[in-house]
Order: C-alpha cells, then structure tokens, then sequence
C-alpha cells in the first residue's frame, strides 16, 4: 500500500513538473537542434520558465494541429510551422503585433487582418553547391565560373577514384530536390520568371521553363545522383562518395568542420532562395503569457544573437549583423549579400502542390524522359489552375 | 439494453457518425449538394485511376489500380505462405521456433516502424535486397534503390509489406491446425497417403474456414493500405506507389478538401464491402 502511495505521490509530482513546462514544438532534431535549444535553456536561466522541445516535422503539425484546433486544444504553446499554413488557420493563433512592434525584420511576418499570426525567426538561405575546400584542393578543382566550366567541373569529379557521382542528391520528401530545381530557374529564368511561376502567371509548359529542364537541369542530372535520404546524403558527400551537394546553409552547423566548407552558385545566378521558420501560438494554449514571453525573448537582439553565434542560420533583425555570426556564416553572409532573395517556392504556394512538386521532381531525377508529364502535372496542380 | 447502452454510444459516437457524415460530405462540395460530382472528378484524376499505362508502362497506374495489384500479388502470397509455414512448422523441430518468432515479429511490429525497415531494406547503399541483385549483375533500378524508381516502388512496398503480415496469417493457421483431429493424418498415413496428398486433401479442407477469415482481413488491410507507403515512399516517385488511404490523407490534410478526402473515402468502402462480401459470404458457402 506504501508502495502504492509513493508511485501515486511520484506521479503527481512528475504530473506537476511537467505541467509547468512550456511546450515548443519545432521541426529541428539532433545536431540541428542544438543551437535552439542553447537558446531555449538561456530563457529557462533568466526566467525560471521551464520549456521543453518536442520534435514534429512540418508536415505533421499540418495534419494533426487542424483536428486539435477543431476541438480548443493545441499540443504545443510555440511553434514552428509553413507560413502558408499558419495563414490557412490564423483563425487559431494569438495576434502577436505588440510583440513585434518595433522590431527591424528582414522578412517579414505574417499579417492576416491585421493581425500578426507568424512571426519569422531567424533565415536561411539556399545558396548552391555546398564544397569540402579539403577536396577541391587535393583534387585541384576550382568553382565554376560558366556553365561549361560547371560540366567540366562535374566531368572531373567523377574521374576521381571512389566519387560515384559528381553530385549528392538529398532527399527526405523531396525537398532538396525542389530546392535544387529553384536554384536552376533562378539563375537560368530570373527572378520574374520565378516569381511568375508561383503565382500562376507563367506556366511549368512554357517554352521558357522548359528550356531550363532540358537545356540545364536535365543535363545535370546525368552527374547527379539517384535521390538519397538527405542526412546520409550528407554523410557520403563529407566522406567523398560525391564531389558537391547543394544543400541550405543549415549544414554549416551539420559538419565535423564548417571552416572546410566552400560553397558556390550556378554561374550566372543572380538571386538565391532565402526564407524564414515561422512561429506562431495557439489561441487555445493554457500558458500564452508565458509563450509570449519566451516569443519576446527569442526574437529579442540578445536571443538572435545567441542564436546565430551558434550556427546554422543567419539573423532575421537587420540590428543583429555579421559580427555575431561565426566564421563559416560570416562568409556566407558576405557571399549571398550582393544576391537577392527570393521567397521558397514550394513553401510560399504550400498545399498539395508543395508535395505533388516535390515528388514530381523525385520521378524527374530518375526518370527524365518524364519531363512532359512532370512540367503538365505541375501546371495541373497549381492552385490558379483549381482556381 | 442497460448493459449493452455504454458500448453502442461508443459505437455511435465514434463509428457510425463518422462513417455517416464522411458519406453526407462526399456527396457535398463548398456550395452545398454535389451529386456525383466527387466521384466523376475522382476517375477523372489520374492520381487515382489511370487505367491507359496499365500494365504495359511503368506505374503510375493510379491508387485504385496500385490497390488491386497490391492484393493480386499481397493476397495470395500473404495467405499461402501463412498457410505453408504454419504446416512446416507443426511439423518442425521445437528449436525452430525462433524462426516462427522472427516471422511474427513483423505482425506486432508498427507498421510505421515496417515502412521505415522496407525503405532501408531496398536502399541503393545500405539496403540488402539491392546489394545482392548488383552482386549477381542484375542491372539498375533492380539493384538500385527500388524506392527511388517508378518501376520497382510499389512492387518493393508489396514485397516488403509481406513479412510485416506474414506472421499474422500463419499464426491463425497455425491455430486452426492446432484443431483438426491427428487420427485424420494418421488414418491417411495407414491408407499410404503422402505428404502432398494429406496436405492437399486434408489440412486445406478442414482449414479452408480459417484461411477465408485470414483472406478477408488481409484483404481489407490492403484496401486500406496507407502507413507502410506514407513512410516509405509518400506514394512517389511520380505517384507511381500511391494508393487510395494515402491519396485520402493528401486530400484531407495536405489539399485541405475534406469533400475530395471523403469521396475516396466512400471510393474505399464501395471497393472494400463487395469484396469483402464475397469472400466471407460466397466462398464460406461453398
């Protein structure tokens, strides 16, 4: 009976501890997570609120936040999702524009009503084909500066022992692929060209576009490889298995070494992807001072800050510069400073074509022959096409 | 009734509403009442029926063609290698049983778990299946990764998908065998039957009950087929792996359409009750 009475004692007291927990759900794991979790353990120490971090990828906050919305509930007091979908279900979130008053954004927060629903936390940018400078070096390679300099560039790869193909090719649910693809109609069809294909006006069939597959894309994926889960990816590329792998600048903060990470564009590129994760809080969450308050602190100078020193992505403040970051984003922020930044494709349209795009794209790098019913299904499935 | 009240609120509540109002809304679009509409635009779409690249293109074929190869192909294996396995193991050595063990971990795996095992299983790098086929020369996208490629997709997720449900079936016959009487065998033997023949004469008869129940709910897991897929491959490349649950889920909460979701939905249950009938039925009767 003792027994018992103590199991029940602990319960309460585990039931009490994890009551008073903040609940921030992002999409982050592992050595990605890291960095944010710096940052939320340095909250805890000013405040004495407790968080705790749970993993959930976008996609599935996509699917089970709706039905928990439906019924009042919510099972994560901040967190990070697509900004399309936090417009899609603004009904449900805090308006947080006393929060972000004030503050000088890069990219912008989303305003539904007047009302601020999503609010950025730090960038990302896409910026090309990620390098070991180790590599390139022993193997006497240089950056391209034409797109001919690139297919040599590839040709040469895949003359040295034990690269299988000249580029790794990510894959998860596709989008490093789609991350890819954006980067060859930015530098080949320009930012009008991109923007066009987002909102409609320029369809996936148009002459234009197409010439882009066929006369870029498609010859490159004759040096690329078949799809591979993007982290083991990551692992064969650092070993040599592959000479280049176009990846977002999160990997800095994903490598044994980031001071031996090089990184270029497709010659010509003028404008890289470059976007933002969203943050929002549940109207329906029981501790909304509380998650407002850890909101302030992560978006606050002294947050980003903390944040960016550690890695991985760069400032959403244009009050928090360069001199923050370490040496690896320093460079990179020097390198993408003179390109414009283009809105992520597949996350700015969202909704059932980001995934039909994606995996249209995963049929493409093995099957190019497909580019017909590819370029014809993405046309099919734009949302200005359902109308 | 008292006793029987809590349950058939349950029942109402959480079953038989659903199932009602999912019928109500596959007929409903965002104007009100629709017709058949849901349904016509379904076999329109050839994300679900794609019947003019079956079977002399590469998939995809659409998710109601992958369904049914999925039982043409799933369905007798899964039941007659239950079958076959729950008599050699009645007739096995006692020490074998960790090989029965190592079959049925599969039932009592989570199937999200047996999606993540198939993609490895058939993975160009780390995958075992690829890696022998290139050993014995056979060519790509054999002895690639089957998941990344139209053409070995969906016949990897089927593959794959029958140790997870092996064990299931070879567990209900390994039951019923347990039931039929030992003199059968042994009055057979005395006659001179063979292994063959009292296999074929007597345990496929007498097990024929269990083997229609074992049919029906493997048929009716395949219909409704979606976590395996959802992991594995999320239908791709080029929906060439996509099947009807998972083009519901798509629908529900990627395009944000419960009309769509719940027309497939329905297209689910139309497919699924038939079948079903006939073989629990019609076979049984037989």
């Amino acid at each position: 009976m003792r027994g018992w009475m103590l199991v029940l004692v602990g319960l309460i007291g585990f039931s009490a501890f994890c009551a008073e927990s903040l609940v921030v759900i992002g999409p982050w794991s592992g050595a990605e997570a890291e960095p944010f979790l710096a940052v939320l353990k340095a909250f805890t120490e000013k405040t004495g609120v407790p968080v705790e971090y749970r993993v959930m990828r976008a996609e599935d906050i996509a699917t089970v936040f709706p039905a928990q919305f439906a019924a009042g509930l919510t099972p994560g007091d901040l967190v990070f999702g697509w900004g399309w979908w936090i417009k899609e279900f603004a009904g449900h979130m805090v308006d947080l524009s006393s929060e972000i008053a004030g503050i000088p954004f890069v990219t912008e927060p989303i305003i539904v009503e007047g009302k601020a629903v999503g609010v950025p936390y730090v960038t990302w940018v896409k910026p090309g084909f990620w390098y070991r400078k180790s590599f390139f070096a022993a193997h006497n390679l240089q950056e391209p500066t034409n797109w001919t300099d690139f297919i040599s560039l590839l040709e040469r790869i895949e003359t040295i022992p034990g690269v299988e193909k000249a580029a790794a090719s990510g894959d998860g649910v596709g989008w490093p692929l789609s991350d890819m693809t954006e980067h060859f109609l930015l530098t080949f069809g320009g930012l009008d060209l991109f923007m066009g294909l987002i909102e409609g006006k320029v369809k996936w069939e148009s002459p234009e576009v197409r010439a882009i597959f066929e006369n870029y894309l498609l010859p490159f994926l004759g040096h690329a490889s078949e799809p591979i889960e993007w982290t083991a990816a990551l692992d064969m590329w650092w070993d040599g298995k592959y000479g280049i792998y176009f990846m977002g600048n999160w990997i800095t903060g994903m490598v044994e070494d980031p001071n031996d990470l090089g990184v270029f564009t497709l010659p010509g590129c003028k404008a890289v992807v470059g976007g933002t994760d969203y943050m929002f809080i549940p109207k329906y969450s029981k501790r909304v001072e509380d998650a407002r308050k850890l909101l302030a602190f992560l978006i606050s100078k002294e947050g980003v800050a903390l944040r960016v020193s550690k890695g991985g992505k760069l400032s959403m403040r244009a009050d928090v510069g360069p001199e923050n970051y370490p040496p690896a984003e320093a460079a990179l922020a020097q390198a993408v400073g003179a390109l414009t930044i283009a809105p992520d494709m597949d996350d700015t349209i969202g909704g059932d074509w980001q995934r039909a795009f994606w995996d249209q794209l995963k049929l493409l790098w093995v099957k190019p022959e497909a580019l017909d019913d590819v370029l014809r299904i993405l046309d099919q499935l734009h949302p200005a096409a359902k109308g | 009734m008292v006793f029987l009240g809590p349950g058939l609120l349950l029942l109402f509540l959480f079953v038989i509403f659903p199932a009602v109002q999912t019928l109500f809304l596959s007929f409903q679009n965002k104007d009100g009442f629709a017709g058949l509409t849901n349904f016509v635009n379904l076999f329109r779409d050839e994300a679900i029926w794609n019947p003019a690249r079956f079977p002399t293109k590469v998939p995809p074929w659409g998710a109601l063609l992958h369904n049914l190869v999925w039982v043409c192909i799933h369905l007798p294996l899964t039941v007659g290698l239950g079958l076959v396995l729950a008599v050699v193991f009645a007739k096995a050595p006692r020490w074998v049983g960790f090989a029965r063990s190592a079959l049925f971990l599969g039932i009592v795996t989570p199937m999200i778990v047996g999606g993540v095992i198939i993609r490895y299983l058939f993975e160009a790098h780390s995958g075992i299946i690829p890696q022998i086929l290139g050993a014995l020369g056979v060519p790509k996208p054999w002895s690639s990764g089957w998941m990344a490629y139209p053409e070995t997709a969906l016949l990897g997720l089927i593959l794959g998908s029958i140790w997870l449900w092996v064990g299931f079936s070879m567990i209900l016959h390994s039951a019923g065998l347990s039931s039929i009487d030992p003199e059968l065998f042994e009055a057979a033997q005395i006659d001179g039957a063979s292994e063959w023949a009292q296999f074929w004469y007597i345990t496929v008869p007498l097990l024929r009950p269990v083997t229609i129940v074992v049919a029906v709910l493997t048929l009716f897991w395949e219909l409704k087929i979606f976590d395996i897929v959802y992991v594995a491959t999320m239908g791709g490349p080029g929906r060439a792996s996509t099947v009807l649950a998972l083009e519901m889920y798509f629908a529900g909460f990627r395009a944000l359409d419960p009309y769509r979701a719940s027309a497939i939905a329905t297209l689910i249950t139309v497919v699924s009750v038939p079948l079903g009938y006939w073989f629990a039925v019609r076979r049984l009767r037989a």
